[in-house]
């Protein structure tokens, strides 16, 4: 690449750094570096992937070809990162990142402190909270949990009950099947307005038939097994005092009861968003989503001049337009630092703008398909926990709100809730829809939680011992993209006083 | 368009304001508090929550005193809780030449008649403070003092002063004060108010507004730095601080505990916002595990900071406007008027209804830092 | 009950730990949440308001309902953690009630051993 602009070089920052490896920050790491960008990537799991290729290079399972085709398609990309000469620091807290390029983080026991003239922040989905009677008792635990279990360790849960509704669901039911290992019964929520209702974006569906077959396949193969599939199940409350005895629920009026002492839910996924809301990005109520998102434009630029946001934390995209997306921002963020140009950007990000402006239609139709039932995103039974950490249910809120706690914020110091470990991701969205309904407005004007860092705990000790962090090896421009990941970072050894 | 009329009109809905409407609405005053945010959204909501009567400057005495005397029946009067717990507060000695500190201290309130400070040698602080570091040689103790939850605090006297008619206005940010006549007119982008008195409790932004009223004061603003641990085994009943270091925590009833320290991050005030100096709070971190080891095991869950307004000489502003006539000020209390809440608006209310205070105001003066004419 | 269908168990090399005081053997790699499943000892905490036992939710980082106290440190997220040599592994006890106030309530041990996971 030509460098054409000015740029002053800083030798002990890096250009680019990117928060999580999955395949937004693996792919904006692989086009950056081959600019020339002196990239680090920090990232909570051992190995690069993110949740959807997790552990794709170290499957536990003798067949990981049960885990499906996307799924193996995963080691393309993990490849080509580790080839890449970002520095990728794993197994890492990242619980501080400012708008002034500022990174802190937790690594083996103590805080190091990086700067980088830019951020990507691809921190990925997470599971949308399923706030029904009894979802926090032990036995009940998520879908997403499943895979992830599934995927690192090769655990698995005979005789569990999945319950929900969204692609995700029927998928790993399908992989459980295909391993043999004994499903209960898959309880849809799906509602049948929503078969009509999806009609509507059908030709967005068509614009991706590889994925509605691939979905009508998962359902087949479910189908096909002697698996018991309940449809237009509503009303799920999980049974039990102490631990999950069983699910109930009612189809068209009927009242339905499983036993089992394993429910997995899931209702969809969102963006993960707790960096993004501490950075102080400006989000916007996402009406298709029914979430939070951080403002961006077509190239992930976010509020912030120096900070961009890729792939699911953005909004929820999938893995393929994920890494589409992680690749513009990178070019766009390598015209910010003067690596390339404005036409070089345009030219190279063209494929993958058109791509993911595709992938919308077929997003909209998935949507409009799995929109998750409102009884299931607010809660209206008194004694439903809404926050988990704190322990605060639908009755303890509707008394903060009627003490004035009429914001999120308010109810939060009214109440505790969100004030916990998890710093309201199991229960923000629900106190935003709650509150928009209590309110009688739009969940736009009702706002999410004031967040700040830590993102994650850090313990005081990690916190006293303060350590910067600066790039392995000055990059030589014109040479770009050689030299060794493996290298062991430079520590400037600095007390904090 | 309406004009808003009330007796008084109050600038500023954090704890002082609070207070004052109260106060005057239990004296059957008209008051009308106009909050720019929302009322506690500032420093009196997400403040340390410490209510100290310990090592106050002795300009502040007796206000402090009667303030925790308040303190004691808070909950009773307003019919609410703030949280309140007296679980005394001990300042510890690290050294010698703390102890000799607390020492000179100790015979200088003696000799002005004040005894609630009383000093603590290596085993009784032990006894107190079963975890605190071997090192830690002694300290000093005042049994009165304790904690409150800030944001209920405030909250009950804004809630105890709507019961008794007292009006609260959120979102109303003060654009213009005149004085016309004998009446103060106030505008705000939208609503226009008139009062006989007005009253600037306007905390961070309270120079703003000093100087719309006519008194120019040399107040500057900072952001405090805070955080708060997820829970931990009970181990420290006092709420703890350090003669010469950098250290201040308490431990609630939940388990949680709040680190305080006085470091400052960056006030960004124009946008509500403040940014942290984590190497600061890392020095923070230091400090407290240096001084209870069990602190090791402490997980930081949040980190934040206030706005919060500074006079030079770290005292309020306190009393009648200098240049105006039927305007006053409660504002500036530099990290410590938390406490003092109960009583501020007891003052003000007598400033009001009465002309006057009983108590000496003088060092908290609007204009003692003007230049005197030689 | 939780299973493994860890083929390839016997060719990565096992990890000696100990989980709520029972000894157990688990794959290198493996997360402390995958080793506590399998061991059957799936409570990892108690929650600190109305004392029940809890359970990992997520499995990913998210929920913070698996946090548990390992070599001593509390709260940690056992989804985030692989096993290593020697690691003690406890069900968290710390709730609105748990008092250290006398300092030979086992605080010795909580606080000799603190950081020994990282290494």
């Amino acid at each position: 690449m030509i460098n054409n602009i000015e740029t002053p070089s800083i030798n002990n920052s890096y250009d680019i750094a990117i928060i999580g490896a999955g395949p937004a920050g693996m792919s904006a790491a692989i086009t950056a570096t081959k600019a020339g960008a002196r990239v680090v990537v920090l990232d909570d799991k051992p190995r690069s992937g993110g949740q959807i290729y997790r552990n794709v290079d170290a499957s536990p399972l003798a067949k990981p070809t049960v885990l499906g085709a996307d799924y193996l398609k995963g080691s393309e990309i993990t490849a080509a990162f580790k080839r890449c000469s970002a520095e990728h620091i794993s197994s890492v807290n990242v619980w501080h990142a400012g708008d002034n390029g500022e990174l802190l983080f937790s690594l083996e026991g103590e805080t190091q402190r990086l700067t980088a003239r830019q951020i990507i922040v691809a921190t990925g989905a997470m599971e949308r909270p399923f706030p029904i009677p009894g979802w926090h008792l032990p036995g009940v635990m998520s879908a997403g949990s499943a895979q992830v279990m599934l995927k690192s360790d090769g655990l698995v849960r005979d005789g569990a009950v999945f319950a929900g509704t969204g692609p995700l669901l029927y998928l790993i039911v399908a992989q459980y099947l295909r391993l043999g290992v004994k499903v209960k019964a898959l309880v849809d929520t799906t509602p049948k307005q929503n078969y009509l209702s999806s009609m509507s974006e059908i030709t967005g569906a068509m614009s991706a038939p590889r994925m509605l077959i691939k979905g009508l396949g998962l359902m087949n193969e479910i189908r096909k097994s002697d698996t018991k599939v309940y449809r237009f199940a509503e009303g799920l409350e999980i049974q039990g005092e102490e631990a999950c005895k069983g699910l109930s629920f009612s189809i068209s009026g009927s009242k339905h009861e499983i036993v089992t002492e394993h429910v997995f839910l899931h209702q969809g996924v969102i963006p993960n968003l707790n960096m993004t809301q501490a950075l102080g990005l400006k989000h916007t109520w996402c009406e298709q989503q029914l979430c939070w998102t951080p403002e961006t434009d077509n190239w992930g630029q976010s509020s912030q001049g120096v900070i961009a946001v890729a792939g699911d934390s953005s909004g929820i995209v999938g893995a393929e337009s994920a890494a589409a997306m992680g690749r513009i921002c990178a070019l766009r963020q390598l015209v910010n630092i003067g690596l390339i140009t404005e036409q070089q950007a345009d030219h190279e990000a063209a494929d993958d703008l058109r791509f993911m402006r595709k992938q919308q239609h077929f997003r909209r139709f998935i949507d409009r398909l799995y929109r998750p039932l409102d009884q299931h995103r607010k809660p209206t039974n008194d004694q439903t926990v809404v926050c988990r950490c704190e322990e605060r249910t639908v009755k303890d809120l509707k008394q903060g709100f009627a003490l004035g706690g009429r914001e999120p914020n308010q109810l939060k110091s009214q109440t505790r809730c969100g004030m916990g470990p998890c710093q309201g991701r199991m229960c923000g969205h629900t106190v935003s829809e709650l509150l928009a309904e209590w309110r009688n407005e739009p969940v736009a004007d009702v706002g999410y939680y004031r967040l700040r860092s830590p993102m994650r705990l850090v313990t005081l000790q990690e916190l006293s011992r303060f350590t910067n962090l600066t790039p392995v090896s000055t990059v030589d421009r014109a040479s770009s993209g050689t030299s060794d990941s493996d290298v062991e970072a430079n520590k400037e050894q600095e007390l904090a006083q | 368009m309406t004009t808003h009329k009330s007796e008084v009109l109050v600038i500023g809905g954090g704890i002082q304001g609070s207070s004052t409407a109260y106060h005057l609405a239990k004296r059957g005053v008209s008051v009308r508090v106009l909050e720019k945010d929302t009322v506690s959204r500032h420093a009196s909501g997400v403040n340390a929550g410490g209510v100290r009567l310990l090592g106050r400057n002795l300009a502040e005495v007796e206000l402090s005193k009667t303030a925790m005397e308040r303190w004691q029946q808070l909950d009773d009067e307003l019919d609410a809780d703030t949280g309140f717990r007296a679980r005394s507060l001990i300042n510890i000695a690290a050294d010698e030449t703390d102890m000799e500190t607390l020492r000179s201290r100790e015979q200088q309130m003696h000799e002005l008649g004040y005894f609630h400070e009383v000093m603590l040698d290596q085993h009784e602080l032990r006894e107190r403070l079963p975890h605190v570091a071997q090192h830690c040689i002694g300290g000093v103790v005042s049994e009165q003092d304790g904690y409150a939850i800030p944001f209920h605090s405030t909250q009950a006297f804004r809630i105890a002063a709507e019961r008794i008619g007292a009006i609260f206005c959120e979102g109303e940010q003060v654009q213009s004060i005149r004085k016309v006549g004998d009446s103060w007119l106030v505008a705000t982008e939208t609503q226009k108010y008139q009062a006989e008195h007005l009253v600037n409790c306007a905390g961070a932004w309270a120079d703003l507004i000093s100087v719309m009223i006519g008194d120019n004061v040399p107040m500057s603003y900072s952001a405090p730095m805070l955080m708060i641990t997820a829970r931990m085994p009970h181990f420290a009943t006092p709420v703890v601080g350090a003669v010469s270091r950098p250290l201040s925590f308490k431990q609630f009833e939940n388990g949680t505990v709040l680190i305080g320290g006085g470091a400052k991050g960056f006030a960004d005030r124009a946008n509500n916002t403040t940014r942290l100096d984590y190497s600061l709070l890392a020095s923070g971190a230091h400090h407290a595990i240096e001084f209870f080891p069990i602190m090791k095991t402490a997980c930081i869950n949040r980190m934040w900071s206030g706005l919060e307004a500074y006079m030079p000489d770290n005292l309020p502003v306190i009393g009648k406007s200098i240049r105006a006539d039927k305007a006053y000020h409660a504002f500036a209390f530099s990290a410590h008027g938390f406490q003092l809440g109960p009583v501020i608006g007891e003052v003000l209310a007598d400033l009001i209804t009465e002309g006057e205070s009983r108590f000496d105001l003088e060092p908290f003066r609007v204009n003692r830092y003007e230049r005197k004419v030689l | 009950m939780f299973r493994s269908l860890n083929d390839k168990e016997n060719q990565r090399s096992l990890i000696n730990l100990t989980i709520n005081g029972k000894l157990v053997t688990a794959p290198q790699g493996q997360t402390v949440w995958a080793a506590m499943a399998l061991a059957g000892e799936t409570s990892t905490r108690l929650s600190p308001v109305t004392l029940k036992a809890r359970s990992a939710y997520c499995a990913m980082g998210v929920c913070f309902e698996c946090m548990t106290e390992i070599n001593g440190m509390p709260n940690q997220q056992a989804c985030l953690f692989e096993v290593k040599e020697g690691m003690d592994i406890r069900f968290q006890e710390i709730t609105e009630q748990t008092s250290l106030l006398n300092p030979s309530d086992s605080v010795s041990t909580l606080t000799e051993n603190v950081g020994g996971n990282h290494d």
